[in-house]
């Protein structure tokens, strides 16, 4: 329970919360700006679950069809959406780069957005991370995924050889 | 001189709808078919007979009693219709009705109801034809917008969300999409697949919905901003408190 994850000490965390929750296409875009950044350490993107299925009621197991459940693409990667987004977190080096991000997400997002600075990322391991992942895990996806999540791996990495 | 029922206290555009609500005094702004209406409740197939629990009250031959001879029964009672629920989810971005106000409108205005209040959803159950009465008044009035307000009978999730882009209150099952303009639904209110497009009509503006909404928020009526409301509030809580206390 030491291991802290990647060097947080000069790291800062923000929070992009629009005041809507964003459609594919929107959030295609704005992740598509936001990974041309160079800087950015980790990003988490979260919202309401787009369930592939219907999970209860008379319906269950019927499909779902989301609307809102597209695969974007960034750069070379394709990414299924389960989520509607509804904020992103993001891990950068400098303020400097932070004032980049919150310039573009206040073109890309008409509708205004929340825009924070504080912790959001977990930098150290739970007891669930260090039963899942053992010690040697790796300090840079704390946190981006539920350690007892069912859905299977939902990190994805956008620049493999870095 | 004719007693006149008074509904709710203060002098606010909510206040008002609130009185609208429970009186069912209501502006109607849509039509909705029968068949589409049964078509999206999903509890018949469209054009079908109501499917019944036991005969009607007339063949049954019903015991003397001084109660049934002085209360009617409901459409629904005499012909022995199944109970069956309707289900509504109200945004809180200004959605214009809100579950107590739903139950308000029902237990107020039709008998034999038998409303749900829950922070999220209200449901109603009703003799089969009874309830198709109260869902259609409910749907077809400005109770309902059809972006901020759907009818849900699993699944509930997303009245406290924030809106999508396209404004439709978030459906984990994506029973209602904008198409054209006007709100369709494509499922019934369980999230089965339906034949049919059904048309709810065009959705309220920002500006509409803030004037015909129940809720009372900072960013459009303020619950502090009506004093009556507030006096009669301190009262109830007042008085029920003193009642409340039961020094031994």
């Amino acid at each position: 329970m030491v291991d802290s994850a990647s060097n947080t000490e000069n790291l800062i965390q923000i929070e992009i919360f629009p005041r809507r929750l964003l459609s594919p296409e929107t959030a295609q875009e704005l992740l598509v700006e936001l990974s041309k950044i160079e800087g950015i350490t980790r990003a988490f993107v979260q919202g309401p679950r787009l369930p592939v299925t219907v999970p209860y009621g008379p319906a269950t197991g019927q499909d779902v069809n989301h609307k809102f459940s597209d695969t974007i693409s960034i750069g070379e990667t394709d990414i299924n959406l389960a989520v509607i987004v509804g904020r992103i977190r993001l891990e950068v080096l400098n303020s400097e780069i932070r004032d980049n991000i919150r310039e573009i997400c206040e073109r890309i997002l008409p509708m205004g957005l929340e825009f924070r600075e504080g912790l959001f990322l977990q930098n150290k391991q739970t007891v669930s991370d260090y039963a899942k992942r053992g010690p040697g895990a790796d300090p840079t996806v704390l946190g981006l995924a539920d350690p007892k999540g069912k859905v299977g791996n939902r990190i994805c990495t956008l620049n493999p050889a870095e | 001189m004719a007693y006149e029922a008074q509904y709710y206290p203060g002098a606010t555009s909510v206040a008002e709808n609130r009185r609208k609500h429970m009186s069912g005094n209501v502006e109607k702004l849509r039509e909705v078919s029968d068949d589409d209406l049964t078509l999206v409740l999903g509890h018949r197939a469209p054009g079908s007979d109501y499917p019944s629990t036991h005969p009607p009250l007339a063949e049954m031959g019903e015991p003397e009693c001084s109660v049934r001879e002085m209360v009617e029964p409901t459409p629904g009672a005499k012909a022995g219709d199944r109970v069956r629920y309707v289900q509504f989810v109200d945004s809180m971005y200004n959605a214009p009705s809100t579950p107590y106000f739903r139950s308000y409108a029902a237990a107020i205005n039709y008998r034999g109801v038998d409303p749900g209040t829950l922070s999220g959803r209200q449901v109603v159950e009703a003799r089969e034809r009874d309830m198709e009465e109260i869902a259609k008044f409910q749907l077809e009035t400005e109770m309902t917008c059809p972006a901020l307000a759907s009818l849900r009978g699993a699944t509930v999730h997303g009245h406290s969300l924030r809106l999508p882009e396209d404004g439709i209150m978030f459906d984990m099952l994506d029973r209602c999409r904008l198409e054209n303009g006007v709100v369709i639904m494509h499922k019934d209110q369980v999230g089965r697949a339906i034949d049919k497009k059904v048309d709810f009509g065009k959705a309220m503006s920002e500006d509409e919905a803030a004037k015909r909404t129940t809720i009372y928020r900072v960013d459009n009526v303020a619950f502090r901003d009506d004093a009556e409301v507030i006096e009669w509030v301190h009262t109830v809580f007042e008085k029920r408190t003193a009642y409340g206390f039961k020094p031994e």
